[in-house]
């Protein structure tokens, strides 16, 4: 046990004096898994911002109900029994002049709304169905809009649903994209090892003589592939530290204009910890992978 | 220790290194392989630390059989014996006391226990003050020499060397023998491949005479010292 620790001490201090000992190498092939990493891990934080900016919207979703100007008044008794109903969660009357008067506060059209000669909006209902599922909310709307006396129904839920469709289409894009750059981290660690293995031909040849097993002889270079996946998963972090850093200012300027405290979303701290658990893996694989190999090659030209 | 029964090695492309080699060498014994360059000399040696193994035949080391044993169990196997090539097989990328020290890493020993066994074997073969130079600035004496306190740091039972003073002037070829004489007075077994005559009789022991692959039953030479 103590010297299975003693080797991967000394594999781990070797690994680490490689990579000091070429520091340009090292350098670049950071930057190589860096970059590589963070264009998924970019994707997937603005998603999750994207993500929180939707779920700041009614989580419930509503129906509007717009009725018919010459509707009669036994109609809209009609209409609000109906809203008595028990499927119905929520009801809220919005006659015309209230409508009017919330939109030329609300959203600052009082201009426009004062040079109107007549209120062009009609008498609505908001209603908050019980039903939470798609098929239930279209199958209440649905029912609503046949009532005598409604124009319109509207499902405010649609843009939600269209919202979400994209997101998940966005999260699947994550997962195909960190997928590829996975492979991507792999092929550049193996590369970076296999010219490591080249380069120590010699050390190995004679190991090899003096009694080295394959795994003393592997060690050195699995330790070096997961401290170089590892330093990428950290230049990763820090591409997008910067790309953050340079994005805050446009993104709070924008979400001003909308009147919101909007900003861009740090990854959380067990995030970070699984991306560079992952970069740390990928690295070691590739280096698997690549000492395998060349170990052979080099071991055939005897 | 080591036995050869009807060894025969045939490189791919048909040239026979040996046919039909049968000898024995006891623990402890001092015995050099002689015969012209191509007898087969150092296939001999590459079949004792299984880096060949035999085309037909029985090689056994301390009782086990080189032929048959896998591929995991030769580092252990080499662990125990020492190697000396003619070209040093230095590594140019660290120091003489790291080139030293090699062995006892690959063994697992604690850095402190190493370094202080390798400065210890580098008194002996008379480098010790220049544990901390690039091998490169050695001489060819020294950097045998070097090669030879790589052999011994992990104490081996055995001692294999190939055309050790092959490169050598008179003086480090007679230095070397005389080194070699000292580690047979401690216990080790040690196989001497050379067509050195005079170091032969500088040192004595039994020679075992290789020629076209066959071994000629040597005879034991005295010593001159």
């Amino acid at each position: 046990m103590i010297g299975w620790l003693r080797h991967q001490k000394h594999a781990l201090i070797s690994a680490l004096r490689r990579l000091l000992a070429q520091p340009l190498a090292t350098l670049l092939t950071t930057l190589a898994m860096g970059v590589a990493i963070s264009l998924p891990g970019g994707l997937y934080l603005m998603l999750g911002t994207v993500n929180r900016l939707a779920g700041d919207l009614p989580a419930q979703p509503e129906i509007s109900l717009f009725l018919d100007p010459q509707i009669t008044a036994p109609q809209e008794q009609t209409i609000a029994a109906r809203m008595k109903q028990a499927d119905i969660a929520e009801a809220r009357h919005v006659p015309k002049e209230q409508a009017l008067s919330a939109l030329s506060t609300s959203q600052g059209l009082t201009d426009i709304t004062a040079g109107l000669a007549d209120n062009p909006l009609p008498d609505a209902w908001v209603v908050r169905p019980h039903a939470a599922t798609r098929e239930g909310l279209t199958r209440v709307a649905d029912e609503l809009g046949k009532l005598p006396g409604v124009a319109e129904t509207h499902l405010d839920s649609q843009w939600a649903d269209r919202l979400q469709a994209a997101l998940a289409i966005g999260r699947t894009g994550v997962w195909l994209l960190a997928g590829l750059f996975g492979f991507a981290l792999v092929a550049i660690s193996g590369n970076a090892i296999r010219a490591q293995v080249l380069a120590r031909r010699d050390e190995i040849l004679v190991s090899r003589l003096i009694g080295a097993t394959d795994r003393h002889i592997r060690r050195p270079f699995l330790y070096l592939g997961a401290l170089q996946g590892l330093l990428g998963g950290l230049a990763a972090g820090g591409v997008l530290a910067a790309a953050g850093w340079v994005l805050h200012a446009p993104v709070a300027h924008l979400a001003g204009l909308y009147g919101s405290t909007f900003h861009l979303l740090p990854p959380a701290g067990i995030e970070i910890a699984i991306v560079l658990g992952l970069t740390t893996l990928f690295g070691w694989l590739g280096a698997w992978i690549a000492v395998a190999r060349t170990l052979r090659q080099v071991e055939a030209v005897r | 220790m080591i036995s050869f029964s009807q060894v025969s090695k045939r490189y791919p492309g048909g040239h026979e290194a040996l046919a039909g080699v049968d000898f024995a060498i006891e623990k402890g014994e001092l015995v050099f392989l002689t015969g012209h360059s191509g007898a087969g000399k150092s296939t001999l040696l590459k079949l004792i630390a299984a880096i060949e193994r035999p085309t037909s035949g029985v090689v056994s080391v301390s009782g086990q059989n080189i032929s048959r044993l896998s591929q995991r169990a030769i580092p252990y196997l080499r662990r125990n014996i020492g190697l000396v090539f003619q070209d040093h097989k230095l590594l140019f990328d660290r120091n003489v006391i790291e080139n030293v020290v090699l062995p006892l890493d690959i063994a697992g020993i604690e850095r402190r226990e190493s370094l202080k066994r390798a400065r210890a074997v580098l008194d002996k073969v008379g480098l010790l003050n220049r544990e901390k130079s690039n091998p490169v600035s050695l001489s060819g004496g020294e950097q045998q020499r070097l090669c030879i306190a790589r052999a011994l740091v992990s104490r081996p039972a055995l001692l294999l060397a190939d055309e050790p003073t092959g490169n050598l002037d008179a003086g480090y070829a007679a230095d070397i023998m005389a080194m070699f004489r000292d580690f047979h007075q401690v216990g080790t077994t040690l196989v001497i491949a050379t067509h050195d005559e005079r170091a032969i009789a500088a040192v004595g022991g039994r020679a075992l005479h290789l020629d076209h692959g066959k071994v000629q039953h040597g005879k034991v030479i005295e010593g001159a010292a």
